[in-house]
Order: C-alpha cells, then structure tokens, then sequence
C-alpha cells in the first residue's frame, strides 16, 4: 500500500497550475458588506496611486517589486453576467473576491512573501473576507489560500522558461548593450576590449 | 520569542546528534539498513535495541563518553513494515511518505543521479530502519558492527540491505578539500550562542526556535495568541522526533580539481585557491569570503563563533566579496534575501533551515592528482528538521537547482550542479573589474542513493517497539 | 477600476457552461497541451488560462451559504494593447477552440466566432478592480527579443572569456553585428 498523495510538483502547487517556471494562483473569497464599499474604494485609491507614482517617474510600489510577479489583478464580482434562458439568474448572497497571479518560485514562498512583506496589503485587501485569517501565523493563511484556490484547467505562458527577474534583467541589459553597440563603433581591437569588460562589469547583475 | 518562555528540551527524549553534535572525537561511522519481513519480529528487533540508543541527555562528565553511539530512524515503508496501522501513519508528512525516490524530478535527482541508478536498497522500499553507529575508533565501531550483525541474525525476520561506512577526513575537511560541518542553527534554549546561527535582526541574531527542528515544539510559526504547535504525526509517536534525509552524494574530486585549475589559468592570474573559494564562498579552511576577501586567515578558527556572525547585506549587496551563487550564499541566504528598509532582513530565508550532520565516506585521492584513481568516494549527506517539504527541499529547489532567488536566472548550485550539468557560475568583479565566469560542465556530484526518514523520540521508540500506536 | 498597467491589459469572462456538457468541456481542456497550447495563436497573449468554477467555497463564519446555480468557464488573459483589437484577433484564430469551449456555453452565438462570439464574451466581462505588471511597459516581443539576446550575451561571455583584443573584437562582430538585423 503505497501512500497516494497528490501529484506536487517543485512549486508545491498541482501540475496543472504550472507551466515551466511560471506558477499561477487563483482565488475566490467571499466578501462582507463592508467589502461592498471599500473595495471599490481601495481598488480605486491604488489605482490613482500607480499612475501618480508612473506620471513621477518614482519607482512602483512593493507589489510591483516583488521581483518573483509576473502579472497580479485583484477584481470583486458583484453580479454574473446573465445570458438568458437555460441559464439561471444567479443571486449571490455576498460578492466575491477574485485574486489572480502568475508569479516563479514556489507557491509556498509566494504565500510567505505576502504574509511577510505585504503584511498590511493582505489585510486591506482581504480583510473583509470571511474567514480570512490574519497574514501570520502562515499555516493557517495557507490553509485558507488552499482552501479558496481554484485549479487552473489550462495555463498558458509566452514565455514559460523565463521568470520575472530574467525578463527585467534583459530588458535592462538590451537597454546597455544598445548603448554599448553605439559606443564601439569603429573602435580598435584594444579600445573594443576595454569598452567590452567596462561593458560586463557595468551590467554583471543582468547576466 | 525569549528562552524564558519556551518550553523546556525534554533532551532525554530526543535522539542525540541532532540540537547537540557527538563532536569530532567520534570519527567513524556506519550507517545500517535493514528490512524487516515480520511486523513482531521486527519489533522484538527494535526492542532489543532500545537500552543502546543515544540520547540528547547531558552527559555529567564528558570524559566518561561513551566508546560508541547508537541512533535509529525509520522509513515510511519501516513504519508499515512495524506494523503502525493507517491511521497514525497518515499523520505523517506527505514527502516522507512517498519517499525520496519518488521526489527525483523534485529534487533533480535525473540522468545518472535516477533513482534506477542508484545503489541497490536504496530508494525500493526495502529499506525499513536505519541504524547509524558513530564510534571513537575503528576498532570500537567493529565492535559494535559486530554486535549489531550477531543482533541481526538472531531475530526474526531481519536483514541488513545496505551498509555505508564513513570516516572523517583531516581537519574535518569533505572530499573537495573544504572545511565542514560547523556553521549550524542557533536553536533557542539549545544554542543562541552560536552567533551567525539564527536569524539576523536589526543589529541582532536571534536564535530560531525549537520547533523548527524537534516535532511538539513551538515553531517560527507558533505566534500569539492560537501559538499553535506545527502538525506532526500524533502522540506517542510525534513528539521529540523529527525527519531526517539521506543522501549518499560520490564527488569527482578529479574532475573538480581539474576544472578548477583550467579555468583559474585565466582567474586573477592563476589564483586557483581564490577561485576555489569563489565557488564555496568560505576559503578551504573555512574563512568567510565576506569576511575576508582576499586571503584566508591563518589559523581560523571555525568554532569561534563570532567568526561565524557575518552577513551579506552590509558589505556585500553586489557580491563582490562572496558571488551571489557561492554554495554558501545559497545554502544559507542569511540576509542576502533581505528587503529594502525591511528590519526583519532574514525573513524570507529563516524557515528553510536544516541542521547538518553528514560524514565523509571513501579514501582521500592523494593530493594533487588529477585523473580519477576509480575509488568510490564522496559525502554521505545526513540533515534534521521539522518539515523535509519547506526546508530539505525548499533549500535544494529553490536555492541549489536555482537560481531566480538570487536573480541569477536558471543558474545552479556550481558545486553541487545537477545530475547532468551545471549552468555557468558568474563570480562578480568588484567594479571596475569585470565579473568572471565558470563555464557550464559536467556535475561533480552524483547522488547514488537516498532515503527519507523518521527520527522518533525515545519514549516513541518504545512505543513502537511495544506496538502501542495510540 | 482598473484593466489596464502600462500599455497591458487584463480581461476576465466569465460564462455559464450548458448544463450537461460540463464534462465534454472540461475533458476538451485536459486535452490541451501546454505545448501547443492555442493561446500561442494569440502572439500577444503574456499569460492566460480557462478554470472551471464548479462552486463557491463557502466559509463558516458566512451566514449564509451561497451556492451557484451552474458551472462557469472563466477566461483570463494578460496582454499587450487594447482589448477590442485582441477579442478580434481571438474570434477570429481561436475559432476552433472556440466552438469546443464557449459553443458549449449558454448564449455562444452559432458558429462561435467573429463579432458575434465578441460581443458575446464582452457582454460576460466582468472589469479588473486593481491590476499590477511588473513590465508594464513590456511586448510579449520585446520580452523574448530581449530573453534571447540576454541569453546570447551570455553564451558569448563565457566563450570568448579570455580572448585577446583582436580575436575578441570579431568574434564579437560575427555573433552580434553581422547576424543582428537591429544595431
């Protein structure tokens, strides 16, 4: 009798939610009515505060730097959308709290990295959920995310192989290496050499 | 969380070699499988055993140590073959449960590192209890070899299926010529003063806590006001136990030595010892690059533990001193994962933790040689902690196959690789020099087999001895 | 609200699967390889996925239990550009797929696809409240362009490691400038 667990993966998430390095998480939760009102409120307030901090040129908030996200969206759903008959008008008691992400690394650090690093923006964004645990102790935050995760039916990534520091270290490389193409021009062997290790130690943390 | 307010260490319960090492005076070892085909008279066998196994207990005089010691754990497929029924087997981890082979694409145990490669009774299910013997003597661990085997024949049902000898080398050094075995955890109430240990705070290192490393301990994640306990397989069975891996890992020391001298041709004129350094991150006798860049200290002393204290963050962001993918640097992150501003500068790194007890086995290859003489030889890999999944193999995924930790995309552990390759390692220049690289190559390190086990208490031995489950 | 960061969009469907097919659908999806996946027909597609949402979760300390009256197919997808331009795009090169997942749900216009299948998944849409990119600024061909380019760097660093200046120069000018159409 051999122990039968789920199919985990090195990400600690079900195969499904996984494509080469990309993880992706996705999470419903039900709202009070409180939620109601300060959700929009929040979604509306971060939102204004992202394109304050684009149009000043200023660097992006924790979420955004969190080097292993790839994409995040937060989205509270008030009503589904009613296509006619067969289908049935549905009537949801509470709204509902849906979290998507693709991010690297594994799920279970993911999780950590909220709980130790967006402590706060755990809890003003599901702070009026049911059930919703504060962000540590992680085990039972965990437990709740598990709860309240729905699997993937199909994943897909342009660009599977490349986690989120890869993708900013190349593009910040391209960006040097432009300028380096500029600046050899027409350079003698020795000149193209020096420029060559100037350029390497310049963008060392891109390679 | 203080000293004063966690539970006392019922040391007399918990396995010894675990919060305390035997020390180096105990310089060989025999690490024993055996496979039981009878629940009762396995049993009978483990019973037996009993009054020989090795506690934590504080030995009131050190000079009256015993001439041997005795440590037993237990697979999962060990568990069944005891006879623990389906319920209490549940509660235990589901890794440990499915076994190490089968975590092989997990753990980049791939190629010639498969668990079809791997030694015979290691990694099928036959290996049911380990038995490791540590002795101040060769002659001593015969001894007890002997006594064990004569053991084995009497009881019921009992075979040996592997058996893996292991000796210290010089200096405590592992095959590649490195220092090893010291830099562990600081365990609250066990050792804080092992600075460097613990987890790095604002100005401070706090020691992690107990229940990171023992079953029925407070863990990092036991917070107010709930504190609760982190799972574990229920009493009698959990408490004072704790998972341990194995890992017998065979190093080419040849080819690494090889390596090594071909590439430092174009390091820093010729600095193979810098180079070597550069890979590990601490200088063969055990230095700290971070803490000495550019030459070891003579005479260092690794069991200094201020020696011990340092972190990356301050002096070492960019990795000039130590590379950013230095085994060191990866195994143990310390701060090096820390966040901007943030004062709790360890904390993406300080629940990944494992306590290392491993051996080297085989003969040294005579200094200086090059071409590979055919000896097996190599570092049998033993570690302790609380849960195999977040830090065994939290550490081995996310740091030593990886890494997009350390922004350093897809590159490897250079030390360790994988069973095919390693990736390119960047040694990082200190502006304005440029960094250096080490071109991807073959692994040195194979793994040739593996087991997960269960490290029970004492009280739990005797329970599972009696067959008394609940 | 909030479906767009930088020049990348978000958009969530959510559409009610017709009662009876739920298992032709979700094995349609099991199909799919990841691989082949026919997201990759949509070159600016970043990230996207089909889940079914057979229920809500409930939590105990909700007073109410809260249970949905059919199975959904939710649709998500990171991408460059405007969303109307990229629905055409999917109605059009999806089309096939199309018909095996949202022909199966209530209120797919025959044929799913064309304008009719995009007014359809508009009329599910249901708007992103707060969405964050980490290169927001970003192409799915800028992303690979510059991967790629990341990655021959790379491989040129460590071979040419140690070459004198001359032979360094031309090795350089072969691997990045004569093959190289953007300078």
């Amino acid at each position: 009798m051999g122990a039968t667990v789920d199919p985990i993966t090195a990400t600690g998430t079900h195969p499904r939610n996984v494509d080469g390095q990309a993880i992706t998480i996705a999470v419903f939760s039900s709202v009070k009515w409180s939620g109601r009102i300060w959700l929009p409120l929040l979604f509306w307030a971060v939102t204004l505060l992202a394109r304050v901090e684009a149009w000043l040129r200023r660097p992006p908030g924790t979420l955004a730097r969190l080097s292993f996200i790839h994409f995040a969206r937060w989205t509270l759903v008030r009503r589904i959308p009613y296509n006619g008959a067969p289908q049935q008008k549905e009537k949801l008691s509470y709204p509902r709290l849906f979290f998507e992400s693709n991010f690297n690394g594994g799920w279970e650090e993911y999780i950590d990295a909220f709980s130790h690093i967006l402590t706060k923006g755990m809890i003003l964004f599901w702070g009026t959920s049911y059930g919703f645990p504060q962000p540590k102790p992680t085990a039972p935050f965990k437990q709740y995310i598990k709860e309240n995760e729905l699997e993937a039916s199909h994943f897909y990534s342009a660009y599977p192989q490349a986690t989120t520091t890869m993708v900013l270290a190349a593009h910040d490389l391209e960006r040097k290496f432009d300028a380096f193409k500029g600046r050899i021009e027409g350079a003698t062997p020795d000149a193209f050499a020096e420029a060559w290790r100037a350029f390497l130690s310049e963008v060392q943390a891109d390679l | 969380m203080a000293a004063a307010d966690v539970a006392p260490v019922d040391r007399a319960d918990i396995q010894g070699n675990i919060l305390r090492a035997y020390g180096k005076a105990y310089d060989r070892t025999s690490y024993v499988f055996t496979h039981l085909e009878d629940p009762a008279g396995g049993r009978e066998w483990l019973g037996g055993l009993l009054s020989q196994v090795t506690s934590d207990q504080e030995r009131p005089d050190p000079k009256l140590r015993p001439d041997e010691t005795l440590n037993v754990a237990v697979t999962y497929s060990g568990l069944q073959a005891l006879g623990v029924p389906a319920d209490v087997l549940k509660g235990f981890s589901d890794e440990f449960r499915a076994g190490m082979a089968a975590r092989a694409e997990i753990l980049g145990d791939t190629g010639e590192s498969a668990p079809e490669n791997w030694e015979d009774g290691l990694g099928t299910g036959q290996a049911h209890i380990l038995v490791t013997i540590n002795a101040l003597t060769s002659q001593l661990l015969e001894r007890a070899l002997d006594a064990l085997k004569a053991g084995v024949e009497a009881a019921a049902g009992v075979t040996i299926v592997y058996h893996q000898p292991a000796q210290l080398l010089d200096e405590v050094r592992e095959h590649f010529g490195y220092a090893d075995g010291f830099a562990q955890p600081a365990i609250v109430g066990v050792s804080e003063h092992k600075l460097g240990g613990g987890i790095p705070e604002e100005g401070k290192w706090r020691g992690l806590a107990l229940g990171e490393f023992i079953l029925g301990y407070e863990d990092e994640d036991s917070l107010p006001p709930g504190r609760r306990l982190p799972s574990a397989p229920a009493e009698p069975l959990g408490r004072s136990g704790t998972y341990m891996v194995f890992r017998k890992l065979a190093q080419d020391v040849a080819l690494f030595r090889k390596t090594l001298r071909e590439a430092a041709a174009l390091y820093e004129n010729g600095d193979e010892e810098k180079l070597a350094a550069k890979v590990v991150g601490r200088w063969r006798n055990g230095t700290p690059l971070v803490s000495s860049p550019d030459a070891p200290i003579p005479g260092f002393d690794r069991e200094d533990m201020s020696n011990n204290a340092f972190r990356y963050l301050d002096t070492d962001i960019d990795g000039a001193r130590c590379p950013l993918g230095a085994h060191i640097r990866r195994a143990n992150p310390r701060d090096a994962l820390g966040w901007e501003g943030l004062d709790d500068s360890g904390l993406l790194a300080y629940r990944h933790r494992i306590i290392r007890r491993g051996m080297p086995y085989g003969p040294s290859l005579p200094e200086d040689a090059v071409e590979d003489d055919g000896e097996d030889r190599g570092l049998v890999f033993v570690c302790f902690n609380a849960s195999i999944s977040r830090q065994f193999e939290g550490v081995q995924t996310q740091w030593i196959n990886d890494g997009n930790a350390f922004h350093l995309g897809h590159d490897k552990d250079y030390l360790l690789g994988d069973s095919s390759t390693t990736n390119k390692m960047t040694i990082q220049g200190k502006p304005p020099d440029p960094p250096f690289f080490l071109a991807p190559q073959a692994a040195f390190v194979k793994t040739r087999g593996g087991e997960y086990l269960f490290v029970p208490g004492l009280r739990a031995l005797s329970a599972i001895a009696a067959g008394r489950w609940q | 609200m909030s479906n767009r960061a930088g020049q990348a969009t978000a958009f969530m469907a959510i559409t009610p699967i017709v009662a009876g097919k739920e298992d032709e659908l979700r094995a349609y999806l099991d199909g799919l390889s990841q691989d082949e996946s026919p997201f990759a027909l949509l070159p600016r597609t970043h990230f996207a996925r089909w889940v079914i949402l057979d229920d809500w979760n409930d939590e105990k300390s909700q007073p109410k239990k809260d249970h949905l009256l059919s199975r959904y197919l939710i649709f998500t997808s990171n991408f460059d550009g405007d969303l109307s331009s990229y629905l055409d795009e999917l109605c059009d090169k999806l089309a096939p797929q199309a018909g095996e997942l949202w022909g199966r749900c209530v209120g797919c216009p025959d044929g799913a696809a064309g304008e009719a299948l995009k007014e359809y998944l508009m009329h599910n849409k249901i708007n992103t409240g707060f969405f964050v990119a980490a290169y927001p600024h970003l192409r799915v061909g800028d992303v690979k362009r510059a991967l790629d380019t990341r990655a021959r760097l790379i491989d040129f660093a460590v071979s040419s490691q140690g070459m004198r200046p001359a032979e360094l120069q031309s090795a350089f000018n072969a691997e990045f400038l004569l093959t190289d159409g953007s300078r």
